[in-house]
């Protein structure tokens, strides 16, 4: 077999693991999406034949959805019979409670072991200052020259190394067939999927230390070849099934159904499907722009509440694919989803009328940065590190008690020194520095108003991009808007802001689109802080004349995250729990993320305004009359939709098994090179959310693991012509990794669920009241 | 439309999950347990007392009350932190059961005067501490590390009770104060084994070279655990041997444990520059400063040992319980290289002197002939080190950088003379708190080592040595039945 062969093989077989992200950038996506191609149900089995690992719901879930007539016993035991299970449910539960929870002993132990050590070296990001030499060369090379040395290894005397990671690859698996060597492949792939996962992330990203400390997946295929080698350790087989365990697999995918279908009935029972619309005839005193994150919904019905305001709901890039610097540190993030690719580049630029402001920012800034590097050298040099122990000691014992009894500090609205408030976000393309034309800039801004099927305008418009604030929390970025690639919405909002501000930007949409906003109508940049509900306007630059009109809305804004707080939190005196919780170097749970999603909604918001969703829904603004050519939804199944099925296979998987999927518990984790946890001593890369993600206690789930429902207010011909058209999509709905329903309000808001392969069930919605009430 | 049907899974998010009442129950208590230390603070003080006895067994001195406030305070804020922090653990009874159990061997073995007492007081710390590492029982790695590092403290009590035996057989006597009072009369020969078994005992529990592995196996401790191990139960060597100080000063085992204590103080902070993993660097940490301690036990300075293992455990755990900030997103650069002009050189020199001597003058450590130099030359380097930072920082303008610098060693050689002498004051009346040496060519021999050792830092050079790097990174893996030994 060539060297050719083999790198193909490597690329097909890596499949078997996920991308697992950086906590600097933690994004949500399909630890499983190297089987997206297959049925969901065999992606499962597959994965359990590969890792051992059990992709469905655990009993304490089952047993919970029957308490909650998600699932009636008679269901279950109907499905049992179905599979000729014998026995009731009750002996099915405690069959699957046994299958769930035996714990093996690892095969691979000592490879995994001496792999890990020099994997956990190799790639830190500069959380030790002693690095290990050489990495320069490359992991294999860099292994190459310090393997002799190894004692763990056992290293015959004299061996000469081959020259390559390929050649290396070549000496020791040309023996086999190429089925053989994908099967070997995928297994020493799967015995570490988080580290393999983050060497995946490193490759498509090519970010700055895989360019500058190059791993490529042969190199770890090379070294773990030659480790198993010298160790003389077997190379793992798959696990096969027992027939009992099909038959548990196949009971647990139809039960997950069954639970799926319910939630989808009860789900239409909230929407509104009559049709009628109370469109009142008075502009609103604001519109809001929110992300289609599922914690929008709360704070836009708090929003609605509390005045004549108008929410809408958009991807929280607003439509911008950027990056974005930072201002001083020169950091760039990513902040579009991660399925485009960014073609503008943000940075901040000093607006001259503050320009104290701006260097008194700086200064600020270098001086801590020189803090971190002095208390960083005081530490580590010797002898320095004993007399600094003893002088700062005291410190140290201050900081234990502030942190612990100290009053958690509020954010101020728009404080007057934040890089927010004296600078102004600039763009330029990627590609060549330039800046965008009018044109390009006016079609960001109609996007927008496409896609949310936009009808009025009010004299305030806020776009918020939404971050979480939280203390001593690694999985911070997981909280920030998955939308823009784990980082804080609110420059996408600026941005977006700026644009449909600006004169030549709203003279062209006048004049070529139509579109004509009024004079007397302002955008803001706004975040909303999923942590406390606060919502933080941009307003530093506002025209006098809006002062009156930002100071009501601030006001209701103010009422909305006491009304929000107290409907999430449930306390008195809410908004300083949340404040407690956004501060507290203890909290493991200061906010619950996008936990609980299950359902997004495409429509406009009459379909949902008048019911409190809990959470659970994804909302996109969409007006399918307003988009006769079906573009505009076109660009919402493709985008969003993609995204929000990341986000729930996510939560899926990370809840069925946290361990392998998940991260596990936090009050063990070890952050591991500054950019990933491990637990306790080491062990594989944790690659998924937190147990305190998902569960309220070790035993208790709090996001209930199921499938994306995605319900759609357009005709249902649209949709089909949409579905053929769209190849990925299609196989997302057939394999059933995503549920399609239709409210097609051609036909009275009839609903009908997609069933694989361009066919539809049509169930009109009292079938389904029926059915529940029965 | 039916509203009333609760959507999915019925549970608003506002669900509270319940501390465990033995949690609630036990937080105040370790408080009372603190505010009780700190009042016996108070009152030992006021009444000028030197040493409170319970009968025969027990005895309260200065040293019980410095080191029980100490240990209590930790165990509170501790358990303060865990109680939200650990909210939803299956085993968050256990593990507020254990810290209890954790404090109270502590508090006895701190009062203890009998030898039985302060072996079986000794044991149960370990074995608490042993608990807390394999609090989370379902996991299979937490059982190892928990089993692995049992035997070393079990271990760690046979040595104690071997130790504490000979003296108590050719002591013919069961208390402490007593065997003190006949230390005289042994012959020497015993004296050397107790001591060298005692030494024994105590290296293994703070986890000094060879004996570091168990630390660096103990991850598997929820982080409020490793906070409290790294800022109570490691410090046993401190204590231990400020308690049997007359011991090792009959014996004359002072320099072998100044000897140890420096290697593993210099060796303990070469690995930590290798480690990876935000807690196995801690732990490095923590075996160098344990390392330092021991030194400072070996110069004749047990209070500076005692008031070190203090400050140290505030240090240390403030930065367990905030691990989780080590996130970050960084581009890789080259370390800057800085070079220094020969003014700042000038001044570095003098702030150095001057540092050294507010420290010999706060510190009443004003011979220049004995043990006690090696400790100011410490503080001269650091405050050296300090201001050679702080000098070249652009962002400060001159009169700035000389003032910070000035500030921060003032500041930090004050507040630490200010424990210092609180703490030698508790500890006035052990006749053995401070017994500065004699500087001996050992002791020269090892300043220097420091010294060596800060130039190979300084300079890089260890960075070119990958047969080091290689052995050294193997010497701080975790145990392997600690790593990856199971699939769930």
């Amino acid at each position: 077999m060539d060297l050719q062969a083999i790198s193909k093989n490597i690329q097909t077989s890596a499949k078997v693991v996920g991308t697992t992200w950086p906590l600097y950038a933690f994004v949500t996506s399909n630890p499983l999406s190297g089987y997206e191609s297959l049925p969901f149900k065999e992606a499962c089995f597959r994965v359990f034949t590969k890792t051992g690992s059990i992709a469905y719901p655990e009993v304490s879930f089952f047993k919970h959805m029957m308490e909650q007539d998600f699932l009636s016993e008679k269901q279950v035991q109907d499905i049992l019979n179905e599979h000729d299970f014998q026995g009731e449910v009750k002996d099915f539960l405690s069959a699957l409670n046994t299958f769930q929870n035996n714990s093996q002993l690892n095969p691979n132990h000592e490879v995994d072991q001496i792999l890990v050590k020099w994997l956990s070296v190799f790639l830190d990001e500069g959380l030790a200052d002693w690095q290990m030499p050489d990495k320069k060369q490359g992991f294999y090379q860099a292994w190459k020259s310090l393997a002799k040395y190894d004692q763990n290894l056992a290293f015959p005397k004299g061996e000469k190394l081959p020259k390559s990671s390929l050649d290396a690859i070549h000496q020791l698996t040309a023996h086999l067939s190429e089925a053989e060597q994908l099967q070997c492949f995928e297994n020493h792939f799967a015995a570490l999927p988080g580290w393999v996962g983050y060497i995946k992330y490193r490759k498509d990203n090519q970010t700055d230390w895989q360019e500058n400390f190059p791993l490529e997946l042969e190199d770890y295929l090379a070294v773990r070849l030659l480790i198993t080698k010298f160790l003389g350790s077997e190379v793992k087989a798959n696990v096969k099934p027992s027939q009992s365990q099909q038959q548990l697999l196949n009971i647990l995918q139809q039960c997950l159904a069954e639970v799926e279908n319910h939630w989808q009935k009860h789900m239409l029972q909230k929407l509104n499907l009559k049709g009628q619309t109370q469109d009142k005839t008075a502009k609103p005193d604001a519109q809001l722009v929110f992300c289609i994150d599922t914690r929008s919904e709360l704070i836009r019905r708090n929003i609605e509440s509390k005045g004549n305001y108008e929410t809408y709901g958009y991807a929280g890039f607003f439509g911008i694919a950027m990056d974005y610097e930072a201002a001083f540190t020169g950091l760039t993030r990513k902040s579009c989803p991660p399925i485009l690719s960014s073609a503008f580049k943000v940075t901040e630029q000093n607006t001259s009328a503050h320009t104290q402001s701006f260097q008194d920012l700086e200064t600020k800034h270098k001086k801590s940065e020189f803090k971190g590097y002095f208390l960083k050298r005081m530490k580590n040099i010797l002898p320095s590190a004993f007399g600094f122990v003893e002088g700062a000691g005291l410190a140290y014992a201050y900081q234990l008690l502030y942190r612990t009894f100290g009053k958690p500090k509020k954010n101020k609205n728009s404080a007057s020194n934040s890089v927010e408030s004296i600078c102004e976000t600039q763009m330029h393309k990627v590609s060549d520095q330039s800046h965008l034309s009018v044109d390009e800039q006016t079609q960001i801004v109609k996007s927008a108003f496409d896609l949310t099927g936009w009808k009025t305008f009010a004299p305030l418009i806020v776009f918020a991009g939404h971050g979480s604030h939280t203390a001593n929390n690694p999985f911070a970025s997981s909280l920030d808007c998955g939308a823009c690639a784990a980082s804080p919405g609110r420059h996408n909002a600026r941005m977006i802001a700026k644009l449909a501000n600006s004169k030549e930007v709203r003279l062209a949409l006048k004049e070529k689109h139509g579109i004509l906003v009024p004079e007397d109508t302002l955008f803001l940049g706004a975040e909303h802080n999923t942590t406390t509900d606060e919502i933080e306007l941009f307003d530093a630059e506002a025209p006098e004349e809006f002062k009156d009109q930002i100071r009501l809305l601030k006001k209701d804004l103010a009422k909305a995250q006491i009304s929000a707080t107290s409907e999430r939190l449930g306390q008195e005196d809410s908004v300083n729990q949340a404040y407690k919780k956004s501060t507290d170097w203890s909290e493991t749970r200061p906010e619950w993320g996008l936990a609980k999603n299950a359902g997004f909604i495409i429509g406009d918001r009459n379909l949902t305004k008048d019911s409190n969703l809990d959470g659970q829904c994804f909302l996109h603004s969409y007006d399918w009359e307003k988009d006769k050519d079906g573009s505009a939804l076109n660009a919402i199944l493709n985008g969003p939709m993609v995204v929000t099925q990341w986000i729930n296979n996510h939560y899926y998987f990370s809840t069925v098994d946290n361990n392998m999927y998940g991260s596990g518990s936090k009050i063990t984790h070890n952050i591991v090179g500054k950019f990933g946890v491990v637990q306790g001593n080491g062990g594989d890369l944790k690659s998924g959310l937190p147990l305190q993600s998902v569960k309220l206690t070790d035993e208790e789930n709090y996001h209930q693991p199921q499938r994306l429902s995605v319900f759609i207010h357009a005709p249902k011909s649209r949709l089909n012509s949409l579905i053929s058209d769209n190849e990925k999509i299609k196989e997302l709905l057939d394999n059933q990794w995503i549920h399609l329903l239709v409210i097609d309000p051609e036909r009275e808001n009839q609903v009908e669920k997609y069933v694989g392969h361009s066919a539809w069930e049509s169930i009109t919605k009292t079938k389904y009241a029926e059915a529940v009430m029965a | 439309m039916n509203s009333t049907i609760a959507l999915q899974h019925n549970k608003s998010q506002n669900v509270k999950t319940d501390i465990p009442w033995i949690s609630r129950l036990i937080n105040p208590i370790l408080w009372i347990f603190f505010f009780i230390s700190i009042g016996g603070i108070g009152i030992y003080f006021v009444e000028d007392a030197t040493t409170w006895t319970l009968g025969t067994y027990f005895r309260i001195n200065g040293l019980s009350l410095a080191i029980f406030s100490t240990v209590s305070f930790f165990g509170a804020l501790i358990s303060t932190y865990a109680k939200r922090y650990l909210q939803g653990f299956k085993f968050q009874k256990v593990f507020s059961l254990y810290s209890l159990g954790f404090i109270s061997s502590v508090l006895l073995f701190v009062i203890s005067n009998h030898v039985g007492l302060v072996i079986a007081s000794w044991f149960f710390m370990g074995l608490f501490m042993s608990k807390l590492i394999g609090v989370n029982s379902d996991w299979g790695e937490a059982r190892a590390a928990s089993n692995y590092a049992l035997r070393f403290f079990v271990a760690s009590s046979l040595l104690l009770s071997l130790s504490l035996g000979l003296l108590a057989y050719y002591s013919d006597a069961l208390f402490l104060n007593v065997i003190f009072e006949n230390l005289s009369s042994l012959p020497y020969s015993v004296l050397l084994s107790a001591a060298l078994l005692l030494i024994l005992a105590g290296l293994i529990q703070s986890a000094l070279f060879p004996f570091h592995r168990w630390l660096l196996s103990a991850m598997t401790a929820p982080t409020p655990a490793s906070a409290l191990m790294h800022a109570g139960f490691i410090n046993g060597a401190g204590i231990l041997f400020t308690i049997f100080a007359s011991v090792l000063i009959a014996s004359n085992t002072l320099t072998l444990l100044f000897i140890l204590g420096g290697f593993t103080a210099i060796f303990a902070q070469f690995v930590k520059l290798l480690q990876v993993n935000v807690k196995h660097k801690l732990a490095c940490s923590t075996i160098a400063q344990m390392g330092f301690m021991v030194m400072q036990c070996g110069l004749g300075f047990f209070n500076a040992a005692i008031v070190h293992l203090i400050l140290h455990g505030f240090y240390k755990a403030y930065l367990f319980l905030s691990s989780g900030e080590e996130v970050e997103m960084r581009s890789p650069e080259q370390a800057l290289k800085i070079k220094i002009k020969a003014l700042q050189a000038f001044i570095v020199l003098i702030f150095g002197v001057l540092g050294a001597g507010l420290f010999m003058l706060l510190t009443n450590k004003t011979s220049l002939t004995d043990s006690s130099i090696f400790l100011t030359l410490i503080i001269a380097i650091t405050v050296g080190q300090a201001t050679y930072n702080i000098i070249k920082a652009k962002i400060y303008s001159y009169g700035q950088r000389l003032m910070l610098s000035a500030a921060l060693f003032i500041i930090g050689i004050g507040m630490y003379a200010l424990i210092y002498n609180a703490v030698s004051l508790l500890l006035i009346e052990l006749n053995y708190a401070i017994v500065p040496q004699k500087l001996t060519a050992i002791e020269i021999a090892f300043g220097m080592l420091f010294l060596l050792g800060f130039f190979l830092m300084k300079l890089g050079i260890y960075r070119k040595t990958p047969w080091l790097y290689v052995k050294l990174l193997n010497l701080t893996q975790p145990h392997k039945h600690t790593v990856l030994k199971f699939k769930k």
